[in-house]
């Protein structure tokens, strides 16, 4: 290498994978498990995408994971630990949440302590609303039919139809070890997940007889979710409850950047090549095929598939080259869909313990109210929004700062286009007066004075998402679940709305949706669709 | 409630067959015009361009051995104004010597508005011997050369949510360059600050700013006093002699509680006023420094391995597709090492601190400062290292990353 500023990555490969976030490391790990040998150009210089943390001074923050679902104890796995530990030999350090979530709600001065697992969830919800177990047992009941029937679908063959999933559904009733209480659970579960498929949350639940204060209290993980309880999708929000009470909530020890990294050496291990500092710029097509990639520096690295841990709007509007090759119903297509939130976060490095502090939980959710249209409304104004999901690390890892120190982060979301007129030179003023007001937020809600104690502070915008993870228009959730929208109707039309042979897209702007597990789902399920048709 | 539902296949699959016509429809109805951009990633580059292209407009002597460069967009060249960025900031500057393209940072010793409001930076560069980048500057730059930087980088600046309202600066040597950004911006904007700048130099004539920073007392006498302290002062000087020391800030800056203290010389500064520090007693979140480059004699660090002092090691480089084996000398951070063999891996602090270089140890042992390991935890534990302030004790192999440009 006589010439180093030349080095090339070189050559041709079989699957190229953009981006090392969540969805690309996930998927990159699904291939190098079966022995194809992907290739993964992540334009960053680390693996992780928002899987990710940053040092300041002594302290170490989490850019972005909250709780992970679908990893529960080593005893009982969830499909993303299974995934990641038995199928892709990905070791991690899984930390435990200690509790589902406090919530307080700063309008009617409700404050609530909710911990994990159906009972004690219910138990605690009882406690501040009597009247609630009731209908909260039948709810969940119902929640968990349709979470299992939805369990049954992901199980189901390759080429999902409307009639096939009928069929599936049935045949798997019809098999069951003790046909007579199957048959008669599963039905019901598929009738009740049929009948809810084209609801929305409100829909369903407001129908239950369920006390509106402890509806309240139910509610709070919509933002995880980010659209109103008015047009979310219940299946979603069923399979979503239920995977958290009855699984928990982890994290790596680490933070999420010891997911990726994880993952990345892995990778690497199993003979794939992770670059960084390499950005794509072009996805060549012709005739409908995908031909290769072009980087950032003007190399071309010659493929027939490709993996987009990106969002199709971006794949579509910018990447695919020469842009006549994008076709008009992928670009009807993605036009149609609304992008999720952007994110803000404001990250705390404190200088007194978390006891002194009086900040005794992981997650808390402080909302003015738990109207969600209300809510999400305000997320509209470049203004302090009504509510924010905010966490204390130390109270999940109690070392993760040194002794007498703590780690909050605040996290709230902004609609796409808020900060869209937002100036470079106003920029910094803009973000301390919101970050100022988060902090009031939360000091007033829960009668702290962390404001006084901050020896660190950083503030994470929809421009440093753009800048670090490149989402679109910082975006930190995918296309929003309206029941149109949502898993079911996403999978029924991927055939139809698949446009470009060997180009599948991974992570939060795929079929399973956003968060950190369906991203890394979603990543398994691209790597298995191109290796199907690598092999086709 | 399962009991009460009975199964009505037909009826159940319109439910679920509803919403796909709905979906086909909302598709038919959207736009096909692609969405090429969006105004965050504008945003996000207008904040944080990977390259700005500069021409020096200007070049004036400023004290004993410092030259102050003023550096413009060189529109020709695509970059249309500089990007905004906060007092205390500095800009990685780029160069090709001798076909090895590398990188040293500098403090912008201009103000915000000077970039806003006049399009220019200013960075003032000392003249330091044997230095690869500052020699080349004093040799090579005047008006018309064409500069390459980073956008603003660095985090050496005022937090109003964090710091107190009272900031005593401490610089030493060409560490005034930020401050002389900030005490501009006091003055430009009207912060709602005070600011006491004590200033410690070698010899009087080696002063850079005075007349700057002295205009910055007059126009803000209530918010703004400076200090400047001289060790070897002659016979003119009637200011404060000697040493930065607890007993001279005491004087010269009031009591230390409830101010924060922001300091940024050469290195042998820090060392000297962590110990005079200490005596304030003061919160960790009252002392910021800045980050001080490469480490000049590593040997000299209490946890160096003492038997790889002074060696050579072999280097094994896998960059991109391609790996050479290279020497590495055991006093030289392993970037200076990849840099003298002409592989550039892409740098912007040269302190550990921003993780551009962040490279892959793939054998072998390095010994990185723990003062200025700012690794993340899980990069530590998945052998990730930084070139920049890592130095091989065996000999060693490592990936590097691309440069991007
Ligand atoms: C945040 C920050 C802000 C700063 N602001 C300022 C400022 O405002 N003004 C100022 O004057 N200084 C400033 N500095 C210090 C400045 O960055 C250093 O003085 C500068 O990096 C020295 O660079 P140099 O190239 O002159 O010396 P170096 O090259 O760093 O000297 C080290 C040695 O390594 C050798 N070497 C290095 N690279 C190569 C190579 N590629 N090939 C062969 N030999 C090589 C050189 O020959 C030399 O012997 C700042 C530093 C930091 C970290
Ligand atoms: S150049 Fe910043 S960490 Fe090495």
């Amino acid at each position: 290498m006589a010439d180093g500023k030349k080095a090339k990555i070189g050559g041709a490969c079989d699957v190229v994978v953009i981006g090392a976030g969540n969805g690309g490391l996930a998927a990159a790990l699904a291939l190098a498990v079966r022995g194809a040998k992907p290739l993964v150009l992540e334009q960053h210089n680390a693996p992780g995408g928002f899987a990710t943390s940053f040092v300041r001074g002594r302290f170490e923050f989490e850019a972005a994971l909250h709780e992970l679902s679908s990893i529960g104890p080593e005893n009982n796995k969830g499909g993303v630990r299974r995934f990641l530990e038995d199928e892709g030999g990905v070791e991690i350090d899984w930390v435990p949440i200690p509790e589902a979530y406090r919530v307080i709600l700063t309008d009617s001065g409700m404050d609530a302590r909710l911990p994990f697992g159906e009972a004690p969830f219910i138990d605690a919800i009882e406690e501040k609303v009597p009247g609630s177990r009731e209908p909260l047992t039948r709810y969940f009941a119902l929640c968990r039919e349709v979470s299992g029937a939805l369990g049954l679908l992901a199980k189901t063959a390759a080429n999902p139809s409307p009639k096939r999933i009928i069929k599936d559904l049935k045949k798997f009733v019809s098999e069951s070890a003790d046909p007579f209480e199957d048959a008669r659970r599963n039905a019901s579960n598929v009738v009740t997940f049929l009948r809810t498929l084209p609801k929305t949350v409100d829909e369903v639940t407001l129908k239950m007889g369920i006390p509106p204060k402890a509806v309240d209290l139910l509610y709070p993980y919509w933002c995880y979710l980010g659209i109103p309880m008015s047009r979310m999708n219940f299946t979603i929000w069923a399979a979503m409850l239920v995977d958290y009470i009855d699984y928990g909530a982890w994290i790596p020890r680490l933070r999420s950047q010891e997911m990726s990294y994880a993952i990345e050496a892995r990778v690497r291990e199993l003979g794939g090549r992770v670059e960084y500092n390499t950005r794509v710029d072009r996805v060549l097509v012709e005739r409908g095929r995908v031909k290769g990639v072009v980087t950032a520096s003007g190399e071309t690295i010659k493929t027939s598939a490709v993996i987009a841990n990106t969002s199709p709007t971006q794949l579509y509007g910018s990447l695919v080259s020469p842009a006549s090759e994008a076709p008009a119903a992928a670009l009807r297509n993605v036009n149609s869909r609304k992008l999720g939130g952007a994110g803000f976060v404001v990250y705390l490095g404190l200088d007194a313990s978390p006891v002194e502090l009086g900040v005794n939980d992981y997650g808390y959710f402080i909302s003015k109210t738990m109207d969600t249209d209300a809510v999400y409304g305000s997320m509209e104004k470049l203004d302090l929004v009504d509510m924010q999901a905010t966490i204390c690390l130390n109270n999940a890892i109690p070392d993760c700062s040194p002794p007498g120190t703590t780690i909050i982060s605040m996290t709230t979301l902004y609609k796409p286009g808020v900060w869209d007129a937002v100036k470079p030179k106003e920029y910094a003023a803009l973000k301390n007066r919101l970050a100022d007001a988060m902090i009031t937020q939360f000091d007033d809600a829960l009668g702290t004075d962390i404001r006084s104690r901050v020896e660190e502070i950083e503030v994470a915008t929809p421009a440093t998402f753009a800048r670090y993870a490149r989402s679109f228009n910082g975006g930190i959730y995918g296309y929003e679940l309206d029941p149109w929208d949502s898993i079911i109707p996403r999978i029924l039309s991927e055939k139809d709305e698949s446009y470009i042979k060997g180009l599948e897209v991974a992570g939060g702007f795929a079929t399973m949706g956003h968060g950190f597990s369906s991203s890394l789902i979603s990543g398994r399920s691209a790597a298995l669709k191109t290796l199907a048709g690598l092999g086709g | 409630m399962s009991d009460l539902i009975k199964f009505d296949g037909l009826k159940d699959m319109a439910a679920l067959l509803e919403l796909l016509p709905e979906r086909k429809k909302r598709m038919k109805q959207a736009s096909a015009e692609p969405q090429t951009g969006d105004a965050m990633a504008a945003l996000a580059r207008a904040l944080h361009p990977e390259l700005q292209r500069l021409v020096i407009a200007d070049v004036r002597q400023e004290a004993a051995g410092a030259r102050v460069f003023r550096l413009v967009p060189d529109k020709e060249s695509g970059t249309a104004a500089p990007a905004v960025f906060r007092a205390g900031q500095y800009l990685s500057l780029k160069i090709d010597i001798s076909g090895v393209r590398v990188a040293r940072p500098y403090s912008i010793s201009s103000s915000p508005a000077d970039a806003v409001d006049s399009g220019f930076y200013e960075i003032t560069i000392r003249k330091k011997d044997g230095g690869f980048l500052s020699e080349h500057a004093w040799k090579e730059w005047r008006v018309g050369t064409k500069i390459e930087a980073s956008g603003p980088a660095g985090f050496f600046c005022v937090e109003p949510l964090r710091d107190a309202r009272h900031i005593v600066g401490l610089a030493g040597g060409s560490g005034i360059t930020p401050f002389r950004s900030m005490l501009k911006d006091i003055v430009e904007t009207g912060a709602d600050v005070k600011f006491t700048l004590l200033y410690g130099v070698n010899r009087p004539d080696e002063i850079m700013f005075k007349s700057d920073l002295e205009s910055f007392v007059a126009q803000a006498p209530d918010r703004i006093s400076v200090h400047f302290v001289c060790c070897e002062p002659d016979a003119a000087w009637c200011g404060p002699t000697g040493f930065l020391t607890a007993d001279s800030i005491r004087k010269l800056a009031g009591d230390p509680a409830g101010k924060s203290f922001f300091i940024c010389g050469p290195q042998a500064m820090y060392s000297f006023l962590e110990t005079e520090l200490k005596q304030f007693d003061l919160p960790n979140k009252r002392i910021r420094r800045e980050v001080f480059g490469e480490t000049a004699d590593v040997a000299a660090h209490p946890d160096y391995p003492a038997d790889a002092a002074g060696k050579s090691f072999s280097m094994t480089v896998h960059c991109g597709s391609e790996t050479t084996v290279i020497p590495a000398k055991s006093d030289e951070s392993a970037l200076v090492a990849l840099e003298r063999a002409g592989i550039a891996p892409p740098s912007e602090c040269r302190s550990g601190e921003c993780g551009f270089c962040a490279s892959i140890l793939l054998n072998g042992k390095v010994f990185v400062i723990p003062e200025t390991d700012r690794r993340r935890l899980a990069a530590k534990k998945f052998g990730v290292f930084h070139p920049c302030s890592s130095y091989p004790v065996s000999d060693i192999e490592v990936k590097v990353p691309l440069d991007k440009s």
